[in-house]
């Protein structure tokens, strides 16, 4: 079921973006090179390097599968940054309680993240599903309450020793931090969870019958009556799902980038992975890639002011020249048009 | 006015969509025939503007008309009344006739533009309000107003593009009547349907399209024979004359009192043999439908249909085909295969994809779809979108649930249809139909409901029924 031809078209779309955005700089009297080369090697240019584009990458890429369900089945869910938020804070709950000095913890904080993440995302669901309030309101609304959760817990309950500041609760206990390898900071565990969960997702969305029907949920939802089943309750499943996963990008983000609990803890992840699931079409492959070359970006990005005296909002620029010229070359299909030119000469 | 076409070709890629048509009016309402994809929509754009042939000309009163260009084709007074009223629905009346009138100043008189319409309201009998909101109206009462409109603009000849498929009786003799009025006053109309009857009823001249040719021009009296051996020949035609083995299991339908009509004594329960054809006639907008929906979501009444024998039907057992494909009935992103995906794999987990994917080619040769595994349904034609819908039946012994199983299709592919509905007479347990088409009701009927409003007028096996009685069970009239 490998979709060659959508790659195909995504790889050419994929270098006129970059080509646009050498441009851009060019406009802005940067040498794009330097840039590049500078985020590059600022992301990928040392283990060190690699393994905090790593850190990055797994809330990324948990969003964006997150959200590749919620949008099969047709929903905004603009309330993944309430979920992810959620997550951290089922996570820290744990590493907080007495199990945060044994080497169990982070696996009971992955069960409490699914949870807490899961039961945020049903809220959304039941929301809309029963209350019939639209899904764009309710999340925005429930990211809000989740910020508010979490700058609650920091100042209050959870507040450090003798200080009440925004900066955040006390480090976990080593014990409570994502499990790496012997000395080095390889976080083995996360990595091998989103494989886990990317190839899941694979055989759920191509080869079930739930795969199908989330689908048609999102094409149609006056004709799944006529199939036997109830849009209803795929849409609960797909913000499940997606809540459940949310929380483990919140489980990464609080004991494996922070190590503590801190007010934007989500990092506005969520918002950039529903960018990138918008970018991918909700095609799985290309937002595992895409996913890894924002944090690339993200991760480098931070390295461009060392080297180059440049602010790093130039990253801002950057994937918002990214995202809004894929979108609109999506939207014009000059691809086709280069791939049929290429086949032509190909073929002869 | 006069209008000559001259040897109008338009073609589509490979298809020949018109192949040198050459048409003549002068005046009197001119009917358009031909079968589903013979040219008729082409023609009729092409000759209101929206498309531009690949070569022949369009006259009117000896001057040549810009080709292509639907604002010289409105200077000219052609005017196109669209199958669906393309109106402003939350607009009133006089507000979508600022909106779409002709008129160049920047500024206008409103009342004067009142008193006009008014004046041709008065002058054709409409009574409607002039405030009131158009989606307030019926179908009919807004493709009057489209009319009226057209009218207001000028328009001297006026194409209508099957008008009626959305008419009630009613609303029909009143537009028609209409039609006759303008076309005393020497308004040229082209008529394009495949009803017959209608054609018959209200058209002295007609042309006869197939395959993107004018093969045949018609004068009154018309002979409907001729008519249609000359639009379908060489398609192949034929009605089964297929005789079914009675069957002898029973069913039972019990009727909520509330779907009655409160004079009708009826028992509230009907037995009947499995393999019976039910046929629910009503006018448009009646609830006949409704009723069908609601034996399968049973949410407007407690009517439903249960076994005498044997397990009790689950939901399994029903299928539901609504009458707007693609509203209600499909999925138009998804393509072939996975529709077929989908309902094969109502009680599984996983999919196979080798077994959906032979299943459906063998339905796709057995309902002759015309259409790839991979072309999404919003790519097709209207009749095959249907036959998707037959072929998406599922193999059980069930009961089927048809709302208008064939609406806008032509004759030919709606006996087809028919074919494969009738096939299943073999297998199932009863087949629920509505139709708002009094001789499809007739034709294939084995019991009628005869439904006016929201109730249900008269049961009766057709034997002990005749047509005229239904029409006026479907009027209202008892």
């Amino acid at each position: 079921m490998f979709d060659f031809d959508n790659l195909k078209i995504n790889s050419i779309r994929l270098l006129l973006t970059l080509f646009i955005i050498f441009f851009t700089l060019i406009l802005f009297g940067i040498s794009p090179f330097e840039v590049f080369q500078s985020i590059i090697y600022g992301s990928l240019g040392s283990e060190s390097k690699f393994i905090r584009t790593l850190i990055v990458w797994a809330p990324i890429s948990l969003a964006s599968l997150a959200l590749i369900y919620t949008f099969s089945a047709g929903m905004w869910n603009i309330g993944i940054e309430g979920q992810i938020i959620m997550g951290a804070v089922g996570a820290t709950f744990i590493a907080r309680s007495f199990l945060g000095d044994y080497l169990i913890s982070p696996y009971i904080q992955i069960l409490f993240a699914v949870l807490f993440g899961g039961l945020w995302g049903l809220l959304s669901a039941l929301l809309k599903v029963k209350g019939n309030v639209h899904e764009i309101f309710s999340g925005l609304g429930l990211d809000f309450v989740a910020s508010g959760i979490v700058i609650f817990l920091i100042i209050g309950p959870w507040k450090r020793d003798g200080i009440a500041s925004t900066g955040g609760t006390d480090l976990f206990h080593k014990a409570s931090w994502i499990p790496t390898i012997g000395n080095h900071n390889f976080p083995l565990m996360l990595i091998v969870i989103i494989l886990f969960l990317y190839l899941l997702s694979y055989v759920v969305l191509n080869f079930t019958s739930l795969g199908i029907r989330l689908k048609s949920t999102g094409i149609n939802v006056l004709a799944t009556e006529r199939f036997y089943f109830k849009s209803d309750r795929y849409i609960v499943f797909s913000y499940l799902i997606a809540g459940s996963i949310a929380g483990i990008a919140g489980f990464s983000q609080a004991s494996g980038a922070y190590h503590k609990l801190v007010p934007s803890i989500s990092g506005g992840f969520g918002f950039l992975a529903i960018l990138i699931v918008l970018i991918s079409s909700r095609n799985i492959y290309f937002s595992f890639i895409l996913s890894f070359l924002f944090s690339i970006l993200i991760v480098g990005g931070s390295q461009l002011q060392i080297r180059l005296g440049l602010d790093n909002t130039i990253i801002g620029i950057i994937q918002a020249t990214f995202v809004l010229s894929w979108l609109v070359l999506q939207r014009i299909k000059v691809e086709n048009m280069i791939l049929q030119k290429i086949s032509r000469v190909f073929s002869k | 006015m006069k209008i000559q076409i001259k040897n109008l070709s338009k073609s589509f890629g490979n298809l020949k969509a018109n192949k040198n048509i050459n048409l003549s009016l002068d005046s009197g309402i001119h009917a358009l025939l031909g079968e589903n994809g013979a040219g008729k929509s082409t023609f009729v754009k092409i000759i209101s503007g929206q498309l531009t042939p690949d070569s022949g000309e369009i006259i009117i009163n000896g001057e040549n008309i810009n080709l292509g260009s639907a604002k010289d084709s409105i200077k000219n007074g052609i005017g196109l009344l669209n199958q669906d009223p393309l109106d402003f629905s939350n607009l009133s009346i006089l507000e979508s006739f600022l909106v779409g009138i002709n008129e160049k100043k920047p500024f206008r008189k409103i009342e004067n533009i009142k008193q006009k319409i008014l004046g041709l309201f008065k002058n054709y009998g409409i009574e409607i309000e002039l405030s009131s909101k158009t989606n307030s109206l019926s179908i009919g009462e807004r493709q009057q107003i489209e009319l009226i409109r057209l009218l207001y603009n000028g328009a001297k000849l006026i194409i209508l593009d099957e008008p009626t498929s959305a008419f009630s009786l009613e609303q029909k003799k009143r537009v028609f009547e209409t039609l006759k009025k303008l076309s005393n006053e020497g308004i040229i109309i082209i008529f394009v349907s495949h009803k017959l009857d209608e054609i018959f009823e209200i058209c002295e001249t007609g042309s006869i399209l197939k395959s993107g040719e004018l093969i045949e021009n018609i004068t009154k009296p018309f002979n409907s024979k001729k008519i249609l051996s000359t639009m379908f020949e060489n398609t192949e035609f034929h009605k089964s004359e297929q005789k079914y083995t009675e069957r002898v299991n029973k069913f039972s339908i019990i009727i909520s009192k509330s779907d009655l009509f409160n004079d009708y004594k009826s028992d509230l329960v009907h037995e009947y043999t499995f393999g019976s054809v039910i046929g629910i006639a009503g006018l448009q907008g009646s609830s006949n439908d409704k009723l069908i929906k609601n034996v399968f979501s049973n949410e407007f009444s407690k009517t439903r249909i249960i076994k005498q024998f044997g397990d009790p039907l689950k939901i399994e057992n029903y299928y539901y085909m609504p009458a707007d494909r693609l509203e209600r009935g499909l999925f138009k992103d998804l393509n072939l295969l996975e529709h077929y995906a989908l309902s094969i794999s109502a009680k599984k987990t996983f999919l196979d994809w080798k077994i959906i994917k032979q299943t459906a080619i063998d339905k796709i040769n057995k309902f002759n779809i015309k259409s790839n595994l991979n072309n999404s349904l919003s790519e097709l034609s209207g009749g095959n979108q249907q036959r998707v819908m037959l072929s998406l039946m599922p193999d059980l012994e069930s009961v089927l649930l048809l709302e208008q199983p064939t609406r806008g299709l032509d004759y030919n592919s709606a006996n087809k249809i028919w074919e494969m509905i009738l096939e299943r007479k073999k297998q199932d347990i009863a087949i629920l139909f509505s139709s708002t088409d009094m001789d499809e009701i007739w034709e294939y009927s084995d019991i009628i409901f005869s439904v006016s409003g929201n109730k249900i007028m008269d049961i009766s096996y057709k034997n002990n029924l005749t047509k005229e009685k239904i029409i006026k069970f479907v009027s209202g009239l008892v």
